[in-house]
């Protein structure tokens, strides 16, 4: 498999990167890793005629934290963040993440959390070679009018498999994405589009510049389910978000659900939510009837279309809701 | 214990510097001068006729040097048995899975040859597609090939023994029905081939094989060409498990590019094709019915296979044969029945695999621990109660030689711990025994033996020639011991010429686990011959008698005054001053049934030896979950006699990947309408280092007289054995026998959930 031409550039500068990104719009793609983007092209599913990598821009690489909250360049690697003990304490769900995430080398290599969030959709009818799409109709994603992972589907069903969006949305976190003389900021949870051909309400010009998680004053936990130990991309996740109410510690004043690799983006369960208010940080009862209720929500989004069997992923939404609550209201009440 | 000093000693391997530095060099690595970039254009349906094919616009296109399509082909076919000629190598009237190969090209660069493809117009009818075994059986469409009304291909009818009268008085009798869908060999490496024709119209050929003289002969008829105008040269090799063994399409393909073009030509298979157009394991669908004695001995045993055999029969005589002939081997039966029966389907080819029928062999020790079960037997004891003894005859009539069967038993038992926790561990958690047996080669007519030269050099090293090919098992190394061993020298003064058409003599291959055997054995008799020439020339110098002599580091002396010596390169020296050939030559040809067939006569003398193995695997399953952690595999085999431990055991840790964490757990292909949807690394969810358990090897020496200082084979009878000690523990710990695998994580948990929701009576 061979990569197709494309011209390459690789500013060591934000505004430069804008200056490319508005110049080449449509046409240009920016590489931060490259393991999701590189892998489609040689695939043949996408062919930008420009690469825009941010490997020299070393400005979109920082930890910060300021009194309202954490601030994450995009294009920080995978590793650094997973060595930081401020996420690690503060934004547990993201570091337990991003552990999982490719295996040791690409999150020390490649792996840029800001690539992982902006990851394609993926469909194992979809993620193949331009062979295997031979022969056979296009589907929603590569341009035609079906679905092969849900019959009769009038829109793509591909599936949002990024372990980095799934905690970052359970930690409420926000997204920077600038453009040429512009910024603008996104609750990441309103970042999707429900359409699968393309996940994400990003302008072609826009490049992802920061990530911001407000201190919240909670615990957070992350759960995923996959084949094997690495290089393995979720099948069911969970991330959550417990925090506290100011007058009874012991009790859960705010919470937050998010369920992925289940649906074209990640799913903030709002009503399970804010079913967990006022509930004990003891009161598993409480975390399963939630888990319960979120697999109901969270199946009826799922196709098969990312391996293992449809019947089983659904069911594993339960386990590891309940288990990313149990964690973080463990945590909380240490 | 032994008086060897090269053999049964932990020697690092002579390949192992250059491989794990990056500095071995595979097929894919190789430059030739002038080379092209070949592709091949492969069928995009399962099941079509080709009405036309157009390659005008592909040979217009600049660059490209040579297209092939079936028509320069003259139509031949190949098949591993005459009988099982079957398959084109570019199919001319129909397609018959998705890749099947309908062209060629060889063009400058990749680039360019990925752009003629596209330019190969191919004008189809698609015809209606069949994709599992017993669908293909009840089709009422246009068969898959003319001749083959219901798509069985092979069927193989075995029967000893008076298998109705036994069911009649057997005191327990019951029948399973056990499934598994294709698994994939993923060697390290995707296949590639690489080809060019001389000007004396010599072909030179380097890819990824069994055993070159298996693809020498093949491609001499196919173009017509005297045998030693074929020149399959020797390469490293990443990975077989069986998936190399027969010539592969590419080769001729290739090699028709690089002739037509008259330029070399190199074809890499993406990891895509290594997935679907080399070989699979097959899915097959068993049903074993036993009846035993009140003592749990196997009285009666009918076993009905059917495997998918994909689009052509490839090695289906062989590969439906293989799971009987392990179970054979391993348990002793009074009476047994087998139908097994392979059948064409709109998929991708099958072929041997390193833990070949792994529903079959799971399927047959889960049903042993029903009726063990039934009868309150443990399974330690159903299993010494039913195993091989040596000595004893197969149902298909081979005479077992050297057989350590209850040992391994016994000695995986005790440092696996299983008497203190079979029946005594908490619930989800589990321990579960696997045995298994499997033949030390099989009757391969002419090429059944191996002939090795050796050579001596004036400086007292020697050079080796063998056919043998190392697929990345360590032939190579046991070559250079077994030589190092016999002549006297250290490893270092050996030099391996091997695996080459031209130099080096007729040979089985690493095929059916004989490398070692018949291949190890005749550069062991050469060696000896050698030495033999070398003593008669130090004995003058010595005076002393040659039967009095022994040699060692570099030094042949009198065995009872080493200090009464001379060294080897002295001798040398010698002999060749005063006209002694130094050379020496020796064979070795293992005396089986050559009446022996697979479909017309599966009766008499099989192979020399079998191996046998034991695993134990202890494992803990997450009841909310259904996923498996494997906390302990214990490997034993009984081995003959192990030649280097450090190797065998390398062997045995990869036998439990591939048969037991891969093979029982995750391994498994998926499809869409005969589309292979995880043909990569990716989505086909082989184990990684991470995911491997602790394992604990134990090698068992019951030293087989015929076998080379009493070796057989090292791995093969741990990766079937691992098969089925996996399913054991994962049954064990759930409390519900499986009967689908591989066992995933929504099997399993299915299992637990159904098990909850029976209502609480003791029926088993």
């Amino acid at each position: 498999m061979r990569l197709p031409r494309f011209d390459y550039f690789g500013p060591d500068t934000l505004d430069a990167a804008l200056e490319l990104l508005a110049t080449h719009k449509e046409e240009a793609k920016i590489l931060a890793g490259g393991t999701d983007l590189l892998v489609r092209m040689k695939k043949g599913l996408l062919n930008p005629k420009v690469l825009i990598s941010l490997k020299a821009l070393n400005g979109l690489s920082y930890i910060k934290k300021d009194d309202e909250g954490i601030k994450i360049g995009a294009r920080t690697p995978l590793a650094d963040i997973i060595s930081s003990d401020l996420i690690q304490i503060q934004a547990t769900a993201l570091s337990q993440a991003c552990e999982k995430i490719g295996a040791v080398t690409l999150q020390h290599y490649r792996g840029t959390i800001g690539g992982n969030i902006l990851q394609d959709n993926r469909c194992h009818h979809y993620n193949q070679s331009k062979f295997h799409r031979s022969g056979r109709q296009a589907c929603h994603k590569e341009g035609g009018k079906i679905c092969y992972a849900r019959d009769e589907s009038d829109r793509c069903n591909s599936t949002c498999q990024s372990d980095g969006a799934t905690a970052l949305m359970a930690l409420g976190a926000k997204i920077i994405l600038a453009s040429a003389g512009h910024e603008r900021t996104v609750d990441l949870e309103n970042f999707y589009t429900t359409d699968g051909i393309m996940p994400f309400a990003m302008e072609p010009h826009e490049l992802l510049k920061e990530i911001f998680i407000p201190f919240q004053g909670g615990q957070s936990a992350y759960h995923r389910l996959a084949f094997r130990s690495a290089i393995d991309y979720p099948i069911v996740c969970a991330g959550v978000l417990l925090t506290p109410s100011l007058t009874q510690k012991d009790e859960i004043e705010g919470a937050r659900i998010v369920v992925g690799a289940m649906g074209r983006s990640p799913l903030f369960l709002a009503g399970e939510s804010a079913g967990l208010k006022g509930k004990k940080f003891t009161d598993f009862a409480a975390f399963q009837t939630a888990a319960d209720a979120a697999m109901n929500s969270a199946a009826t989004f799922a196709v098969h279309n990312v391996g293992g069997t449809l019947e089983y992923r659904r069911a594993m939404v339960s386990p590891m809701v309940f288990r990313a609550l149990k964690e973080a209201a463990q945590a909380a009440d240490r | 214990m032994s008086d060897y000093t090269i053999i049964g000693k932990r020697m690092p391997r002579i390949d192992s510097r250059a491989k794990v530095m990056g500095k071995a060099k595979f097929t894919a690595d190789l430059k030739l001068p002038g080379m092209l970039v070949g592709k091949i254009k492969r069928s995009p349906y399962a099941h079509a006729r080709i009405l036309n094919i157009d390659t005008s616009k592909a040979e217009a296109l600049p660059g490209v040097k040579s297209v092939v399509t079936g028509k320069d082909t003259e139509g031949v076919k190949w098949g591993v048995f005459s009988y099982t000629r079957d398959q084109q190598f570019i199919q001319m009237e129909k397609v018959r899975y998705i890749g099947d190969e309908v062209a060629g090209v060889a063009a400058v660069d990749e680039e360019t040859a990925l752009e003629a493809l596209d330019l190969i117009e191919v004008e189809y009818e698609e015809l209606p597609a069949v994709f599992e075994s017993m669908e293909a059986l009840a089709s009422q469409t246009e068969p898959i090939h003319e001749d083959f009304p219901n798509n069985i291909n092979v069927h193989i009818n075995i029967e000893t023994g008076e298998v109705d009268e036994n069911f009649k008085r057997a005191h327990y009798v019951r029948e399973d029905t056990f499934v598994a869908p294709e698994d994939s060999y993923f060697m390290a490496e995707p296949y590639a081939v690489a080809a060019r024709f001389d000007y004396d119209g010599c072909l030179e050929i380097w890819c990824p094989n069994g055993g070159p003289h298996m693809k020498s002969k093949p491609l001499s008829n196919a173009f017509k060409i005297p045998l030693h105008q074929v020149k399959v040269r020797k390469i490293t090799i990443g990975g077989a498990f069986g998936g190399r063994s027969e010539i592969c399409p590419a080769d001729y393909i290739c090699a028709l590019l690089a002739k037509k073009a008259d330029k070399p030509v190199k074809i890499e298979f993406t990891r895509e094709e290594n997935s679907i157009a080399t070989r699979q394991g097959h899915a097959m669908i068993t049903t074993h019915k036993t009846g035993v004695d009140k003592d749990g001995r196997v009285l009666a045993r009918e076993t009905t296979c059917y495997l998918d055999g994909g689009a052509y029969i490839s090695t289906g005589p062989i590969a439906v044969s293989v799971p009987f002939l392990s179970m054979e081997q391993v348990y002793r039966m009074e009476s047994v029945r087998y139908n097994g029966y392979s059948i064409y389907t709109n998929k991708p080819i099958r072929g041997m695999i390193r833990t070949h029928g792994r529903c079959f062999a799971a399927g047959l020790d889960t049903q042993l621990d029903m009726i063990a079960e039934h009868l309150g037997i443990d399974p330690v004891e159903m299993r010494l109660r039913n195993v091989r003894k040596p000595g004893e005859h197969t149902n298909t009539k081979s005479k077992v030689g050297s057989c350590a069967m209850d040992e391994t038993i016994h000695k995986a038992v005790e440092r696996s711990g299983f008497k203190d926790k079979w029946g005594k561990l908490p619930p989800f958690h589990g321990i579960g025994i696997g045995t298994n047996a499997v033949q030390v080669g099989f009757p391969m007519g002419i090429r059944g033996g191996s002939q090795s030269f050796i050579k001596f050099n004036e400086d007292g090293e020697a050079t080796v020639m063998s056919g043998v090919v190392d697929n990345g098992q360590g032939n190579d190394n046991m070559l250079v011991q077994i030589a190092a061993e016999e002549l006297g020298l250290l490893p270092e003064d050996i030099h391996l010429v091997s695996a080459d058409t031209e130099t080096t003599s007729s040979d089985p291959g690493s095929y059916s686990q004989v490398s070692t055997f018949v291949g190890g054995q005749a550069v062991q008799i050469a060696a000896a011959n050698c030495r033999k020439k070398l003593f008669e020339v130090a004995a003058k110098v010595l005076k002393v008698k040659a039967d009095t002599l022994a040699a060692k580091n570099r030094l042949i002396f009198v065995k009872d005054n080493p200090e009464k010596s001379i060294p080897i390169k002295k001798v040398v020296r010698i002999s060749l001053t005063n006209f002694n050939s130094v050379n020496a030559e020796g064979g070795y040809w293992p005396k089986v049934d050559m009446k022996r067939e697979w479909v017309s006569n599966p009766y008499g003398q099989m192979c020399e030896a079998f191996s046998f193995g034991t695993t134990i695997v202890e494992v803990k399953v997450d009841p909310d979950t259904g996923q498996v952690e494997v906390l302990n595999a214990t490997a034993c085999q009984d081995v003959g006699k192990a030649l280097n431990p450090l190797v065998l055991e390398g062997q045995f840790e990869g036998a439990i990947a591939m048969g037991g964490q891969g093979g029982m757990l995750t391994e498994y292909h998926e499809w869409k309408d005969g589309r292979c949807l995880n043909p990569t690394m990716l989505d086909y969810k082989l184990p990684l280092a991470c995911d491997m358990p602790n394992i604990d090897t134990i090698i068992v020496e019951s030293i087989e007289p015929k076998g080379p200082y009493g070796a057989k084979e090292a791995g093969m009878s741990i990766a079937m054995s691992a098969a089925q000690g996996y399913s054991a523990a994962v049954s064990n710990a759930i409390g519900v026998y499986m009967d689908s695998f591989p066992l995933t994580p929504d099997k399993i948990l299915a299992a637990i959930k159904e098990k909850k929701s029976r209502p609480q009576n003791k029926e088993s």
